[in-house]
């Protein structure tokens, strides 16, 4: 029998950046709070310090900071008629672990969806009509509008220390920012990083083909910083170690270095950690949850943790993995397109062109997480879908993150991969490439989406979660459409060679080489409680005291990386929590 | 797109420093000749090195195969010099050998598709025990001799066929690189197989399919990864490529564009090239 | 002979006289510094303010963190002396003090049971509290601390100094006269803020107890400005307490707003509060008001030295410019010696080759006055083991730094001390592999142990 816990007036599944900032809000209501993380506690020192954390065997290539499949994994098919089968190893995507979670592990890169992205359906329909989209495709609307989030972008990008240079402040235009980005209400609160010389070689490529190039945004601070809760971040040092690791240097905006130590402060806050919530418990009429059942791991046994409210601040898998598990909103059925939750998973669909100097030195290990320069030229709002065949878009971008050996070296095709030919290639050519690369949109579609597995099962005995995900035809042209662009620009820059890797005609989802940590959908957000299993305020239709943050929340993929989303939508909803829920518990909308 | 594949590059073959590695190794690379700060223990030879985890037999195989994997010949050091085989012995030896963190529960299905991902229920440890056999036995039949005792050229063949997962001699819908396998291997010395079936049989079973893409992603590990891990011998690895191991530390360099960095590395522990 | 036995036996005689009258004779006590009304009681918060201001936490703190149940053992060269529990638990604590037995203890050092307290305590300094604070920290022990039953280790000191007699000669040598007096008069502009100042750090604060030298047997140099030894750095816990007053070096180089900012956080643009002091920034200075901060930094810039003292350390060691520091580190020449190749390899990633770090996050080494200290015990232990910020309410990142002792060998570190304390302008003494392998061992042997395992 589970053990009962004396209640709480919140729990929180999960302490990486959602959880954190929850925490911090709510706290300040005087609530009793429990934050429950299944991982590990993480602190910079011991647990990044310099120089164990400069160990690319450990966390770069066996994935030290990542969660392990042993202990949780998915199970994963392209299409309806395939078996699933488990994600053994981690190769295409990395869910973090731990306290901090993924927002340790991260680059840093911290975007504002376009203004259009929020209402892509009603966009397209207004400029094309709905007869662009095609059949299977099921973009919608967020239910929320850039407008009312723009505060909370504000937010999260001055609490988590941004370096970048805004281009659109309250409609005045600002050079050497980006033209195209939606009007902000500030700049951001760091100026942008010193750039590398393959970011500098693209921008001036770029500037010359009558493109706009711009320093592109992240949370790799440029400068010592303090935010609004007392907490610092030190100069980045381009360390060329930051995704997949821990930053050694509290330059990296995570809860560790932003929230934290301020969190752990409240009185009212608590977290225990290696204690994995195995599902929201409803009450008898499943219109509220009475708490969580997790498992605490040290004393060996479930407990049952009542709570009025339960914040869902896991990994977007997880959340999506709890909600199935917990019987919260009807799970999505691709055969009727009926049913929420597990509806709109989403990916990124990236690309790349390579190109190789005999002649420049890279100094390749010398990078940051986002370090570098882009164009949003191609972006989601400045393409006419109707005449390229094609919903989305992509920013363009070239910026050194890294030059870790094992991880990859790029060499000319046709390289060997091993023998006398692959070590003479790897001595001429490491240090001496660059790429640019697209980093696009993708839509959402009828047989894309997550539920629970018929056989494999977890180790607390709980179906796995089972993904459905191929690449779509939408989506490919979209990226031709971005190769397209991306190869005038590198021929103009005269490389000794390149080379281009984009998803082409037909390609299938290959689970094995690492491609983005962008899992988005499966709880999306919306207007309609037919076609979204979260509403505006990211709080659950049908049981109004649990609250879903993440990116499980978005009803497609943007075409930039999630977390600023992810940030503003936890202060939005944060906010909508504090000032309208506590006071009156009910269904917000 | 850019057709400017360079050609096959002629290196310059050399009497391959087969047990050599440690000091005599390294003095290859010139690297003894930069002043060293420390003085670390010479590590004991690698032909008298206890392997933890392999029999001989396999250790034999995995000294002979990762030598051609990253051979000593030409410029920078190779899988001999940075003791790449007895950083393969200790993962095998440890977590990653048992797939500690990896899902390892059935139902299993070797021969899925590729694509989605390692389905063998054996852990890397068991692949590699279980394959080096099947491989030593294909070298026998093939070409009469161990893996160990065939010449470089053999060796090359049979990784080609390790590669591809496919017996050269035992099929007709072979395409071109099939067909240079069987050059390359004939040239060696192979005897040829009297009647070759209808279709090309695999060497290794589906549940031993990703033995070499291990085995090569496991070399070209110990070959970077931190020394401490007993591979990257004085991290000459990282010397040979110019990476600066574990200095991260570049505040200053950010804006030297097109300068090459010119410090040596720096290991976790603080070795310093 | 007989003579001579005589006069020996005398001189026994009147030793034992001396020592009979040292133990039995009463002590004298310290009257009040101002008659208050017998029912004055002190207004909300004040007692409370000020055990804040005397940081009575720092030591008193229980093992388990209970306030004031005392036992936490405070080094000294003679052994540990245990800090008494101060609740007012009757059997256990100060209970059964009265307010006369309470300022006995501030002023003169005697327990309610006339024992004399080792001076662990520092008493000397407590000697200036004002009546006031005497009765609100009364007050505050009595009326507002939960009592503790928690029982205290007796201290037990090796022979002699387990003689308590002896502190009471001790004492007649070692205190300054009780009282506070204002040393700033109407004709100096900002005299009242600088005399709060002065009453803060002279008497609650009792910053002298660390930062003043101390004389052979062990007596503050000095206890108010008057005195030019006053708050010119001393020896704590083996490291240096910086010399407060020298221009040239830090603190002094801090405008005042730096200052305040170091005392209530922990930190600032130029550097991280470390050793002891980080205890007193943790359980003291970050609760202060802004006023009492900021008097504290107008009155430490007002008594600063115009004059640079002569350093009296041996150094033979060159020193380099800021600018020839930064190139040589810019430069990263695999030719350069082995004291800046560490500093790139260990030190460079926070600190950066201007040696500036970044303001409140990562300490400026340039200029740093742990950095360059006399005694390079605060430097080689935190290269050794590290360092952390305490969190405070404004700046509540315990920033840490890692240790690098299980990194660097005792020849690596005193290259890499010796460097940064001649690197920037920075001009002190060389520091030898044999100093890293007497600190390495002297943390060793003290009762905390390593601060953090080599992980």
């Amino acid at each position: 029998m589970a053990r009962q816990d004396p209640k709480k007036d919140v729990v929180i599944v999960g302490l990486g950046w959602t959880g954190s900032i929850l925490g911090m809000e709510l706290s300040k209501e005087g609530v009793e709070i429990l934050a429950l993380e299944r991982g590990e506690d993480r602190k910079t020192v011991p647990d990044f310090a310099y120089p164990n954390m400069i160990d690319e065997l450990k966390y770069g290539i066996r994935y030290g900071t990542m969660q392990k499949p042993k202990n949780s994994t998915v199970t994963i098919r392209r299409t309806l008629d395939e078996t699933a089968l488990p994600y053994r190893h981690l190769g295409s995507f990395l869910p973090g672990d731990g306290v901090g979670g993924a927002g340790v592990h991260w680059n840093g890169h911290t975007w504002r969806p376009m203004e259009n992205e929020f209402r892509l359906r009603s966009y397209v329909e207004e400029n094309w009509g709905a007869e662009i989209i095609p059949e299977d495709m099921q973009i919608q609307d967020w239910g929320v509008t850039y407008e009312e989030l723009e505060p909370h972008f504000d937010r999260f990008e001055w609490m988590a220390g941004i370096s970048g240079q805004a281009g659109n402040v309250n409609g005045e235009m600002i050079e050497g920012g980006n033209p195209f980005e939606a009007p902000r209400s500030r700049g951001y609160p760091l100026p942008p990083l010193q750039q590398t010389a393959d970011a500098e070689m693209f921008a001036e490529a770029a500037r010359a083909m009558g493109l706009h190039p711009f320093p592109r945004p992240g949370a790799n601070a440029s400068e010592a910083y303090r935010n609004e809760y007392g907490m610092q971040l030190g100069p980045c040092n381009f360390c060329g170690f930051c995704e997949r690791y821990g930053c050694i240097n509290y330059s990296k905006g995570s809860p560790q270095t932003c929230v934290l130590d301020a969190l752990k402060r409240k009185p009212n806050f608590q977290y225990k950690t290696n204690s994995e919530v195995l599902r929201v418990t409803l009450a008898d009429d499943g219109k509220t949850a009475t708490g969580v059942i997790y498992w605490d791991e040290e004393a060996g046994e479930e407990v049952f943790q009542p709570a009025d409210i339960v914040i869902l601040g896991a990994y977007s898998l997880h959340n999506v993995h709890l909600m199935l598990l917990s019987g919260i909103g009807q799970p999505y059925d691709p055969a009727t397109g009926e049913g929420v939750t597990g509806r709109n998973y989403a990916y990124q669909m990236n690309g790349g062109t390579s190109m190789f100097f005999k002649d420049v030195d890279f100094n390749p290990f010398i990078g940051s997480g986002t370090v570098g320069m882009s164009i949003d030229d191609y972006a989601i709002n400045q393409i006419d879908f109707g005449a390229e065949g094609f919903i989305g878009g992509s920013y363009i971008t070239a910026g050194r993150a890294n030059g870790q050996p094992i991880r990859g070296i790029a060499l000319p095709s046709g390289t060997p991969g091993w023998g006398a030919e692959w070590k003479q290639g790897i001595g001429e050519w490491y240090g001496h490439s660059m790429s640019i690369g697209s980093h696009g949109s993708n839509m959402s579609y009828r047989d894309v989406y997550l539920d629970l597995d018929p056989t494999y099962t977890d180790k607390h005995g709980r179906p796995m979660m089972r993904m459905t995900f191929n690449w779509k035809d939408n989506d490919i042209r979209m990226t031709q459409f971005m190769k397209s662009k991306i190869e005038p620009v590198a021929e103009s820059m005269n490389p000794d060679l390149m080379q281009s890797s984009y998803k082409g005609d037909g390609a299938m989802y290959d689970v094995r080489p690492y491609q983005t940590t962008h899992n988005v959908g499966g709880a999306p957000m919306g207007a309609d409680p037919s076609t979204s299993a979260i509403n505006r305020y990211l709080q659950s239709w049908d049981v109004h005291n649990v609250f879903v943050m993440g990116a499980s929340a978005f009803p497609q993929n943007i075409q930039y990386n999630p977390t600023g989303a992810v940030g503003a939508l936890a202060y939005w909803a944060a906010e909508a929590i504090r000032k309208d829920y506590m006071p009156n518990p009910r269904p917000l909308v | 797109m850019s057709s400017d594949v360079p050609s096959t590059r002629d290196f310059r073959p050399t009497r391959r420093g087969f047990l050599q590695g440690g000091a005599a190794g390294a003095a290859l690379t010139g690297l003894a000749a930069r002043a060293r700060a420390q003085d670390a223990a010479e590590p004991v030879p690698l032909d008298q090195y206890e392997p933890q985890f392999f029999t001989a037999a396999e250790y034999a195989f995995v000294l002979a195969a990762t030598a051609r994997l990253i051979p000593s010949e030409g410029d920078g050091p190779g899988a001999i010099e940075t003791r790449v085989p007895v950083y393969i012995d200790l993962q095998l030896g440890g977590d990653f050998g048992q797939a500690a963190d990896w899902y390892m529960e059935g139902p299993f299905q070797p021969d899925a598709d590729p694509l989605l991902g390692y389905q063998s229920p054996l852990t890397p440890a068991e692949v590699y025990r279980q394959a080096i056999p099947v491989v030593e036995e294909f070298c026998q039949n093939r070409m009469g001799a161990g893996f160990a005792d065939l010449s470089p050229e053999d060796q090359d063949s049979v990784i080609k066929a390790l590669e591809q997962n496919k017996d050269p001699l035992s099929g007709s819908d072979s395409g071109a690189e099939d067909t240079e396998v069987v050059e390359s291997g004939a040239g060696g010395g192979a005897s040829g197989g009297s009647a070759e079936p209808a279709t090309s049989q695999p060497i290794l079973s589906a549940e031993l399919r990703d033995f070499f893409s291990l085995l090569l992603q496991n070399t070209k590990e110990g070959f970077f990864a931190d020394p401490m891990y007993g591979g990257n011998y004085q991290m000459q690895g990282w010397t040979y490529i110019g990476f600066t191991g574990a200095r991260a530390s570049f505040k200053e360099w950010v804006d030297k564009h097109d300068v090459p960095y010119p410090l040596g590395p720096v290991s976790i522990s603080g070795e310093r090239a | 002979m007989i003579k001579l036995l005589r006069i020996l036996a005398a001189l026994a005689l009147i030793g034992v006289v001396v020592v009979l009258l040292l133990i039995f004779l009463p002590h004298h006590l310290t009257e009040p510094q101002e008659d208050l009304a017998a029912d004055w009681t002190p207004e909300e918060g004040q007692g409370e303010y000020a055990m804040i201001l005397g940081d009575c936490a720092g030591c008193h703190i229980g093992a388990d963190g209970t306030p004031f149940a005392g036992g936490q053992p405070i080094d000294s060269p003679l052994g540990p002396i245990y800090a008494s529990n101060i609740t007012p638990d009757p059997e256990h604590g100060i209970g059964e003090f009265s307010l006369d037995d309470f300022r006995a203890v501030m002023y003169d050092g005697v327990d309610e049971e006339g024992h004399d307290l080792y001076p662990a305590m520092p008493y000397a300094n407590y000697r200036k509290l004002s009546e006031r604070d005497i009765r609100g920290l009364y007050h505050y022990f009595m009326e507002e601390v939960e009592p503790s039953s928690n029982e205290v280790t007796e201290t037990s000191l090796m022979f002699p100094f387990n003689m308590r007699f002896g502190i009471r000669m001790w004492k007649w040598v070692a205190l300054s006269d009780p009282g506070f007096e204002p040393p700033f008069g109407d004709e100096v502009e900002n005299a009242e803020m600088l005399n709060r100042g002065a009453y803060l750090v002279e008497g609650p604060g009792h910053c002298g107890a660390c930062h003043t030298p101390r004389n052979l047997i062990f007596a503050q140099k000095g206890f108010t400005a008057e005195d030019s030894e006053f708050l010119t750095g001393g020896v704590i816990d083996g490291w240096t307490a910086p010399d407060l007053r020298q221009e040239g070096t830090q603190p002094q180089d801090w405008d005042q707003v730096e200052m305040a900012r170091f005392l209530a956080t922990g930190r600032n643009a130029h550097a991280g509060v470390s050793g002891e002091m980080e205890l007193v920034v943790q359980y003291s200075t970050q609760y202060w008001t802004e006023n009492d901060l900021l008097a504290t930094a107008a009155y430490l810039d007002e008594i600063g030295h115009d004059v640079a003292r002569e350093s009296d350390a041996e150094d033979d060691v060159p020193s380099l410019s800021e600018e020839e520091t930064v190139t040589l580190l810019g430069d990263a020449d695999p030719e350069m010696a082995l004291g800046p190749r560490l500093y790139l390899d260990n030190c460079n990633a926070c600190h950066f080759s201007d040696g500036r770090g970044a303001a409140n996050v990562f300490p400026q080494l340039a200029g740093n006055a742990t950095v360059t200290a006399p005694v390079p015990r605060g430097l080689v232990q935190t290269i050794l083991e590290g360092a952390e910020l305490p969190s405070t309410e404004a700046y509540p990142y315990k920033l840490r730094m890692p240790g690098f002792g299980w990194r660097l060998s005792d020849e690596e570190v005193a290259e890499l001390a010796t460097f940064v304390r001649n690197a920037w302008g920075n001009d002190a003494g060389a520091v030898t592999a044999a100093d890293v392998a007497g600190i390495r061992s002297a943390i060793e042997d003290s009762p905390e142990g390593h601060g953090e395992a080599a992980d």
